[in-house]
């Protein structure tokens, strides 16, 4: 039956399909050739593009700038020369156009912009797209393309807070939407393809948190755009899965239309390092602690509560900082791409690879192998257009089974024993607990492959009509395997041990159809560009965990068939479906005003029967003002004037798959079935509203721009894993809240010129961006388990706190206020609020040029508070090395040192834990980072000629060189107990051919 | 305006095939609870379930958070020798309502409670499974719930009663009171006594049969002071000869389906590499202390407690030596290889009903029978018995006699030392001049912070 009813599903797509492609009728239209010369108003301008807009159909600019051209009278030229700002004209039936290109100056040009299903310009776009392109990312030495958003867009926060390749990024759009922490990732799609963008599943402790990333197998430097869509008018065509911004990625394709093959190569290599260690006790200091800890609690040490006074050399030191995180890892990247065609066929093939190594102990290393095809077709007869995008990545991540070492480093007593025997093997005499390094028997290797393939195909039925079809294809694969060697225990336990590893393995698979039909027409002022589509997506994620346990060798290991008994931990097979039909129609009158009106009804496979349906909707405007003649006329200096707004809803279903069902799985024991979740068949869409109002000027002959723009984005009926206490059996349940999340925020963008001739010229860039994040409503949240982790009125990203009272001057201990005075310190003590997310945070790059040197630099500024580093070190006198700000400590009455007694007495502990949650442990975590510097040397001209090379360029780089901060931790954005961002300092070459 | 008919029918199209597409099957990972108690045989999957889960869940495995543990360093029986400070405050009784530890014993025991209810739930509402076994299967779910609460009202005082899978109704439950608790715990063993019959399954003792639920009965009975019953009950136990007998060799006291344990769990529960209990793990020291993986060690007080002809000393306490000192450990349970199952985790054993019945008899006047009940005890353990050297012993010292062999019989087994301390009301004059900074209030543990946070109904217990 079921079967039955799948065909029949499959028929009626299939019926779909055929359809469109019936529609495929041949048909004819008037021709016309184009000519004219491309000059810089003086010179002519040879080897300038000249493409019709919106297609691949295109050809070069002569020696004398001259260009020929066949194309419909209502098509536009678009003419890009690099260096000069691209032109869009209409030939309006015209077959003489002369062309006349400026410098660019700005980014603020006619530049297409990748909206999705259509494309835009800066200066015509409705909605709020923001935008970096391949002279942004290449030659940064980042694994994961999101990295390179860092600093350079407003509205976007990117953090990599681990410093260990390979790990997912965080990345939120105008903040924090959902209450549920997997709830706020993007939409991820790469050439048009959509990817999951939830981090994958790893066993390991270093990759659990943050999980594996997915776009870790994209060679950054292939990339030729990514654009992220933030407002309803860019996200609403995305319907549901809009929510929280949509992220485009776009590899590059051959740029050139002429006929010469041509080759780039870029040579990558570096060297990084841990950028900051904090300042700890040296052994004496530290030992002089532990002693004072002992006399002031009038306690004996003993071999069990104090092994460093007790079994330790009292004189042994080792800086455990440099030991378990100071070492260097070099980097290395080569990209290669090879590129040709003709007018009619062009191809892009390249190759690339990455290879990192780590700031541990022992050789960790990450290698990334890359390859990517892109071929682009259009028939003689400008009708059908094909292009087809190939992107497959292998990367293999050697790390090992434990914590990060920084904790270790922070803590491990100065005095503590040696690391290694004499004889290279792990020492384990008096180390009590474990030897830190004892992980490092504990390898973990990831290998992951991933291919993505697209295939993008257009047929011109009409004039304006074309029909379209987007083709998409993923598979990922990725394996993981964690080998615990006996030698990770120390010896007298290596009896009791099986030898054991845990192997896992993530698939993903989907594939995707987006038939299109787009018509656009010009009736003399009016423009209008219609869109109708629909989606059928189909994601296949399956989980599969082994043990293996009894391995008679450490080389057999992994191997299934040479362990005694094997363990399946988890095998979980996920079906997810969505289908959507969604739609756009825009509507310009004379260029000046513009309406964007997006709608998409979207269905989703995650939701109970009833609930899988959802419309969403937006409607965007511009008005170009400073076309109106009033403001020509009166304000000289005014080049460009512009008013956006848009209004729109758009969805979320980033919950976990089939939380509609109430349903048992096996346990891990024989024979038994167990509830695995509480089940809630009801929940439904999470509705987000976005707001925008934006305003984008041009000043000066556009030498000048500024975009300043105002959000408000209201999340309702927040989908939340909804915690409970634990006497339900949970900790908690899958649910629609009657709670409103609300972001609203101010973002500045601005550039300018700030001078430039014919060889000199500076620009500056700068991105500021004012968030708030509010829980606007909450009905009952006193009723409810919410109530301790939010209060209505103040954003998400808060921190309850007891308030701090000193230090009490007769124990010596920290002090928090009991606000009830009911002697205890609970929920309704902590009456201080402090926000833990960004306040305000922006960038700052400045762009110098000198002939064929140039200078560039990248602040980023970031506002916000994090726990203090004081506070996450165990109390004055307890084992573990501490910070040096412990030797003032209090000592006697009346000292006004604000650290406590040294002790190490349980009371001491308690105090401490309750100033952990004071408003004392909350620091200023505010920094300005130099993220990136970069100088370069374009060769000249002649030195090329010479070297029969198109293009040249070396340089250097450097990442993270620097970071004012009053926050006294390791990093102000990890926090104290993260791997910090490494220091990385390339340099590199690109050659063309 | 053919194209636009065209499109139109298209779209229409499109949009019914959308409908279809997004719906998807059950996964093979998945069952749904409907198709679970459809039949025998996934519905008692779901009640084997349940005692799997049960040496996993933190309160009842064994490990670090479990009761034995736990309840353990609360009373004078096991102290810690490494720095885990989350035992060190279960150790001092100054717990933190933060502890994580008494977090995770409070989550997992309501967890259990979920899974019995559930079953109570699935199996009332279905039709497919045969009367015959879904009552057998009901009793044993109401058998475990009671169980579970026996801890929790013993271990905090007032606790909810959780008895529905509605988490709407439970997030929001507040403490009902202890005679409340017992009442519920009573009533559910009475059902279970009269529904099990007396076989055990499969010839294991890893189900509650008749007379597991009478042997807790009788413990309950004992707890609340209702001498009679516990003497009746703990009497018919003892009285199955043919099931269960104190064994000669204490060695073989904790070995799988040994003739006097009445209720045991596998480790097979963890999963399909787990051979050993996690006392034999955690407790049978190794590596000198202070090492983490054994953290703690008996008492002295629990050493000097023995006389030296006592065989328990002999076979049940280990014995690690290091240069300056010696380290005793629980010894009951011996094999901390892997290899193949050995031993499972005892719950009950039949040694604790005849001490049940000792000192229900001894409260109920009768001291001759109740000396014969502790004789049995003391013989086994090579003591001089009762009957021979104090055959005219008073009720309060004979009452002494049998607390002080309970100690000595089930230390290190389910925190029996902690719960007796309190029940008997001796807990303040015993540990006091033990524990530094002893006050009445950690009688109780505290209710979890993280709890009382979710739950605005929830109270603290005084002095927390």
């Amino acid at each position: 039956m079921t079967k039955n009813h799948n065909l029949c599903r499959r028929r009626r797509i299939y019926a779909c399909c055929l359809f469109f492609l019936s529609l495929s009728l041949t048909l004819s239209a008037q021709d016309l050739l184009v000519s004219g010369q491309v000059t810089d108003g003086q010179l002519p301008i040879s080897g300038a593009n000249v493409i019709i807009k919106n297609t691949n159909m295109g050809v070069v600019s002569d020696f004398d700038g001259r260009y020929t051209i066949t194309a419909k009278p209502t098509d536009s030229l678009q003419i890009s020369y690099l260096g000069y700002t691209t032109l869009t004209i209409p030939i309006h039936n015209r077959s003489t156009i002369n062309i006349i290109m400026y410098e660019d100056a700005t980014a603020l040009g006619e530049v297409q912009i990748n909206a999705g299903y259509y494309t835009t310009t800066d200066r015509e776009k409705t909605g709020s797209i923001a935008r970096i392109t391949a002279k942004d990312i290449e030659g940064l030495p980042i694994v994961s393309p999101l990295e390179a958003l860092q600093g350079r867009m407003a509205g976007v926060e990117v953090e990599q807070s681990s410093g260990i390749a390979g790990l997912a990024p965080s990345i939120r759009i105008r903040g924090t939407n959902s209450l549920r922490n997997d709830g706020n990732y993007p939409l991820f799609i790469v050439n048009g393809v959509p990817l999951n963008s939830e981090p994958l599943n790893s066993v390991g402790q270093l990759t659990s948190l943050s999980g594996l990333d997915p776009l870790s197998t994209i060679d950054p430097n292939n990339i030729e755009s990514i654009e992220v869509l933030k407002d309803a008018d860019a996200t609403a065509i995305y319907g549901s899965r809009g929510a929280n911004g949509v992220v485009l990625i776009t590899t590059k394709k051959r740029r050139s239309m002429d006929k010469k093959t041509s080759l780039s190569i870029n040579i990558l290599s570096g060297v990084s390092e841990v950028a900051n260690k904090v300042k700890l006790l040296n052994t004496p200091q530290y030992i002089s602690m532990r002693k004072k800890a002992f006399e002031n609690d009038g306690a004996t040490p003993t071999q069990a509560t104090a092994p460093d006074l007790m079994l330790w050399d009292q004189n042994q030191y080792t800086d455990w900082q440099e030991v378990l995180f100071g070492g260097t890892a070099l980097m290395k990247n080569i990209n290669i791409g090879l590129s040709g065609g003709n007018e009619y066929t062009s191809y892009l093939i390249g190759g690339s690879y990455h290879n990192q190594g780590s700031v541990f102990p022992d050789n960790f290393n990450y290698n990334k192998l890359t390859a990517n095809f892109n071929l682009n077709h259009r028939s003689k007869d400008d009708k059908f257009l094909l292009d087809l995008s190939v992107n497959y990545g292998v990367d293999d991540n050697s790390l090992f089974f434990g914590n990060n070492f920084v904790n270790s480093a922070l803590t491990t007593p100065p005095n503590a024993p040696a690391i290694y025997k004499e004889d290279g093997s792990l020492n384990w005499d008096n180390w009590v607990g474990n030897n830190p390094l004892a992980v490092l028997e504990q390898p973990q290797d990831i290998k992951t492959d991933n291919l993505l393939a697209n295939m993008g195909l257009s047929y011109k039925i009409l004039k304006g009509l074309n029909l379209k079809a987007n083709l998409g294809y993923s598979k990922l694969n990725s394996e993981e395997q964690i080998r615990f060697f006996k030698e990770a225990n120390r010896p007298s336990r290596w009896d009791y041990i099986k030898l054991n590893a845990i192997q896992s393995q993530t698939y993903r698979q989907s594939w995707i159809a987006e038939p299109q039909i787009t018509y656009d027409m010009v009736e003399g002022k009016v423009e209008i560009n219609t869109l109708v589509g629909a989606t059928f997506q189909d994601n296949k994620n399956s989980y599969f965990a082994v043990e293996g346990s009894g391995y008679a060798d450490k080389s057999l290991m992994g191997n299934l068939g040479a362990a005694d008994d094997v363990r399946v931990l988890t095998d979980d097979n996920i079906h997810y479906r969505y289908s959507a039909l969604f739609g756009r129609f825009g509507l310009n009158i004379d260029k000046k005003y513009f309406l964007n009106i997006t709608g998409r009804r979207d269905g989703s496979s995650r939701f109970g029967p009833d609930k899988r349906f959802s419309n969403f909707w937006a409607l965007g405007g511009a008005w170009i003002f400073s076309k109106e003649k009033v403001i020509r006329e009166h304000i000289s200096f005014l080049s460009f004037g512009k008013l956006r707004g848009s209004y729109g809803t758009t969805g979320s279903d980033q919950i976990g798959d089939y939380g509609y069902l109430d349903a048992y799985e096996t346990t891990d024991g024989p024979g038994g079935l167990y509830p695995t979740q509480l089940f809630n068949p009801d929940y439904s869409w999470e509705i987000n509203k976005k707001l925008e109002t934006a305003i984008q000027l041009g000043f000066l002959k556009d030498r000048i721009n500024l975009e300043v723009s105002w959000y408000k984005n209201s999340s309702s009926n927040q989908l939340v894993g909804y915690p409970l206490p634990a006497i339900t059996g949970f900790t908690s349940v899958q649910a629609n809240l009657p709670a409103l999340v609300q972001n609203t925020g101010w973002e500045v963008q601005l550039s300018s010129i700030n001078f430039t001739n014919r060889d000199f010229s500076w620009q500056t860039t700068l991105n500021m961006t004012f968030p708030d994040n509010k829980l606007v409503a909450f009905d009952n949240i006193d009723q409810t388990s919410y109530t301790n982790r939010y209060k209505v009125g103040y954003p998400l990203n808060i921190r309850k706190l007891y308030q701090y009272d000193g230090i009490d001057p007769e124990t010596g201990f920290y002090r928090v206020v009991d606000i009830n005075e009911d002697g205890r310190y609970n929920n309704d003590d902590r009456v201080v609020i402090k926000n833990m997310g960004r306040q305000y945070y922006g960038g700052v790059s400045n762009h110098f040029q000198y002939k064929g040197l140039s200078l560039q630099f990248l602040f980023e500024y970031i506002k916000q508070n994090n726990l203090g580093y004081i506070f996450s070190a165990t109390p004055p006198g307890f084992l573990g090395n501490k910070p040096v700000e412990f030797l003032y400590a209090w000592k006697n009455p009346g000292d006004s040192e604000h650290i406590q007694k040294v002790s190490q007495s349980f009371s001491a502990l308690v105090s401490s834990s309750n100033a952990s949650n004071s408003s004392i442990s909350i620091e200023d975590a505010s920094f300005l980072r130099l993220k990136n510097i970069s100088l370069s040397y374009q060769l000249p001209q002649d030195i090329l000629e010479k070297l029969k090379l198109t293009s040249a360029k070396v340089f250097v780089s450097a990442q993270n060189l620097l970071t004012i901060t009053k926050y006294g931790g390791l990093d102000p954005q990890g926090g104290s107990r993260a791997v910090p961002p490494l220091r990385t300092i390339t340099c590199g070459i690109q050659v063309n051919l | 305006m053919k194209y636009k008919y065209i499109i139109l029918i298209s779209l229409y199209l499109l949009h019914t095939s959308c409908e279809d597409f997004v719906s998807v099957e059950v996964p093979d990972y998945k069952i749904i609870s409907e198709t679970v108690f459809s039949n025998d045989i996934t519905a008692n999957s779901a009640v084997v379930g349940i005692y799997n889960e049960l040496f996993k869940a933190d309160f009842s495995n064994g490990n670090f958070r479990s009761v034995t543990m736990l309840a353990g360093l609360s009373g004078d029986n096991l102290r810690t020798t490494a720095l885990n400070y989350a035992m060190i405050e279960f150790g001092e009784n100054e717990i933190l309502n933060t502890n994580s530890y008494n977090l995770d014993l409070w989550s997992s025991a309501y967890k259990i409670i979920y899974m019995c209810n559930a079953v109570l739930d699935g199996l009332q509402m279905s039709e497919g499974v045969t009367t015959k076994m879904k009552d057998k299967l009901m009793a044993e779910a109401r058998f475990v719930r009671a169980f579970v609460y026996f801890y929790l009202v013993n271990l905090y005082g007032d606790v909810p009663l959780i008895q529905t899978t509605d988490y709407r109704v439970n997030a929001l439950a507040s403490r009902n009171t202890t005679p409340e608790v017992y009442e519920l715990i009573i009533d559910d063993l009475k059902s279970a006594v009269a529904v099990l019959d007396i076989n055990f399954d499969n010839g294991e003792r890893l189900r509650a049969n008749k007379f597991t639920a009478m042997a807790l009965l009788a413990r309950t009975y004992l707890f609340v002071e209702d001498w009679e019953n516990a003497e009746t009950f703990s009497n018919q136990v003892i009285d199955s000869s043919d099931n269960y007998t104190l064994l000669e060799n204490l060695n073989e006291v904790f070995l799988v389906n040994s003739k006097e344990s009445i209720w045991q769990l596998s480790p097979a529960g963890r999963g399909a590499l787990s051979f050993i209990t996690n006392e034999a793990r955690i407790f049978i020291l190794t590596s000198p202390p202070p090492n983490s993986q054994q953290p703690v060690a008996l008492s002295s007080e629990i050493i000097e407690s023995y006389d030296n002809e006592d065989l328990r000393l002999k076979h049940w306490i280990g014995k690690f030596d290091t240069e300056n000192q010696a380290f005793y450990y629980p010894f009951k349970y011996k094999n901390n290889s892997q290899g193949i199952i050995t031993e499972y985790n005892m719950v009950m054993r039949l040694a604790e009903q005849y001490l049940i019945r000792a000192e229900a008899r001894a409260q109920l006047g009768k001291l001759t029978e109740s000396i014969v009940d502790l004789d049995k005890i003391r013989k086994r353990a090579n003591l001089q018995l009762i009957s021979d050297s104090a055959p005219d012993i008073g009720k309060e010292a004979l009452l002494d006699s049998i607390s002080k062999e309970r100690n000595r019989e089930l230390f290190s087994e389910w925190g029996h030392r902690w719960l007796d301390l309190k029940r008997t009301g001796i807990a303040t004059e015993v540990l006091s001049n033990k524990k530094s900074s002893w006050q009445d209030t950690d009688l109780l543990y505290p209710i979890p912070e993280d709890e009382i946070n979710k739950n605005p109904n929830l109270t603290q217990n005084n002095g927390y």
